[in-house]
């Protein structure tokens, strides 16, 4: 697999409190302010998962009615609204791609979990901003072969160690060094750049 | 595990992609540890969340904004007030313009009426001051023309108090830059100006000059060819003679 870094222009025009304000007041205009702003990032993150531009049209709707309707427990002053949006998209489209593969043993119900507002609170960077769509390409370019095909697995297709190991033929411990390496290389690439900028 | 070793799976944890036992171990040990390694679980949410930053740049189509803002009603309330807005505008413009045109063809309908009204006014006025003159027992009726069909024939009403009727026919409208003039002439005198006038395309002519008149002294009433601007005096042969 080709990982291509997309550089999205993620113009983040006015402030996500304000429209994360609207969207918990329900105020209509505020999920078209917000599709705006984060429909085409979801959009591409949920097509690449799902290969199929239907289902990704219907998977990118059920992303923005289910923030509507969640917005309520979103915390205004220090939640990151575009993460919550994109965690939520990359949740709908696993799930749908788990349940078109029969990989059901792993429940949506855990993927819920990852999705829940009040976890994407202090975040200490923009991390869709510009300056980290170019760090990620970086960071990414630096790994080998197969450290950025598992983290590919493991973050488009929501595979783990060991579905990983049975997709690839390799030796589970295997697998797991190469995640090991490859997330500690994200870790110190985008973690501690991100926190310093 | 400990902290240590923990930390390591927090972006696999994040990702709703790490194996049993692991996750159970990192759900207990989060409950037990608290902050500190809440905080390394949010890096690990920020590092991953990035990765979506990867996805090759896709476009939806328009009409996914439309489903998804229709959801909320955003899309048709939007619409519907503009829509309602074209609407208005639209049969604002169309009434204004319905308006103007109905003013103005209103407007000149009256005018025209009008006109009509005061032609017909000034006509019946001619006509009952015409008849009220011809009902007068003092006035004098003279006869012109009988017997012959041309030049023109009719009647002349001298009243002393009203003036003098001119009713003619066999009349034709006078040429061109020349206008009929009616002249008072009085027994052995000078011939009196009394008014310009023109006959209808018919041949017909009814011609009032109020005023009073001395008919002992009058001699005769007389009609002449004259330019259209009158004159002081007759310059043409008179076509119309009725003695008194």
């Amino acid at each position: 697999m080709t990982f291509l870094p997309l550089l999205f222009a993620v113009y983040v025009e006015g402030d996500d409190r304000d429209l994360a304000s609207r969207l918990k007041r329900h105020e209509p205009e505020a999920l078209a302010e917000l599709y705006d702003r984060y429909g085409r990032l979801a959009y591409s993150l949920i097509y690449r998962v799902v290969h199929d531009v239907g289902v990704a049209e219907d998977l990118v709707q059920e992303t923005f009615l289910r923030v509507w309707n969640r917005s309520q427990g979103f915390d205004v002053e220090r939640g990151a609204l575009g993460p919550w949006l994109l965690a939520v998209a990359r949740n709908r489209a696993i799930d749908y791609l788990r349940s078109a593969c029969g990989r059901m043993s792993r429940s949506s119900l855990e993927l819920a979990e990852t999705e829940h507002p009040a976890a994407f609170a202090n975040f200490e960077t923009e991390v869709l901003s510009q300056d980290q769509a170019r760090r990620v390409r970086t960071a990414l370019d630096r790994l080998n072969e197969n450290q950025r095909h598992v983290i590919e697995l493991a973050y488009f297709e929501g595979l783990s160690q060991t579905e990983m190991a049975e997709r690839m033929g390799q030796p589970l411990g295997t697998v797991k060094t190469w995640v090991r390496t490859a997330l500690k290389n994200l870790r110190e690439d985008l973690g501690q750049k991100a926190a310093t900028a | 595990m400990n902290c240590d070793e923990l930390r390591e799976q927090y972006e696999l944890y994040v990702l709703g992609v790490l194996d049993e036992p692991e996750r159970a171990e990192i759900d207990e040990h989060l409950r037990r540890q608290g902050d500190p390694c809440i905080a390394g679980v949010r890096r690990a949410r920020e590092v991953m969340g990035s990765l979506a930053l990867a996805a090759p740049e896709s476009h939806p189509s328009a009409r996914l904004r439309k489903r998804i803002t229709g959801l909320v009603g955003e899309e048709q309330r939007g619409w519907n007030w503009a829509a309602i807005w074209i609407a208005a505008t639209a049969c604002l413009a169309l009434v204004a313009v319905w308006l103007g045109m109905e003013r103005r063809d209103q407007a000149r309908t009256l005018t025209q009426v009008q006109l009509e009204m005061q032609g017909k006014s000034a006509e019946l006025l001619r006509l009952n001051e015409a008849f009220a003159l011809m009902n007068d027992p003092t006035a004098r009726q003279l006869v012109f023309g009988e017997g012959a069909p041309k030049p023109s024939r009719g009647r002349v009403f001298v009243s002393p108090g009203q003036g003098v009727l001119l009713v003619a026919s066999n009349l034709p409208p006078a040429p061109p830059g020349k206008i009929y003039e009616m002249w008072v002439i009085p027994k052995g005198g000078k011939p009196v100006p009394a008014g310009l006038f023109q006959s209808a395309p018919d041949g017909t002519a009814m011609y009032l000059r109020k005023g009073a008149v001395d008919v002992a002294t009058t001699g005769m009433i007389a009609v002449t060819l004259e330019p259209e601007a009158g004159s002081p005096q007759p310059t043409t042969t008179p076509i119309i003679v009725a003695a008194l």
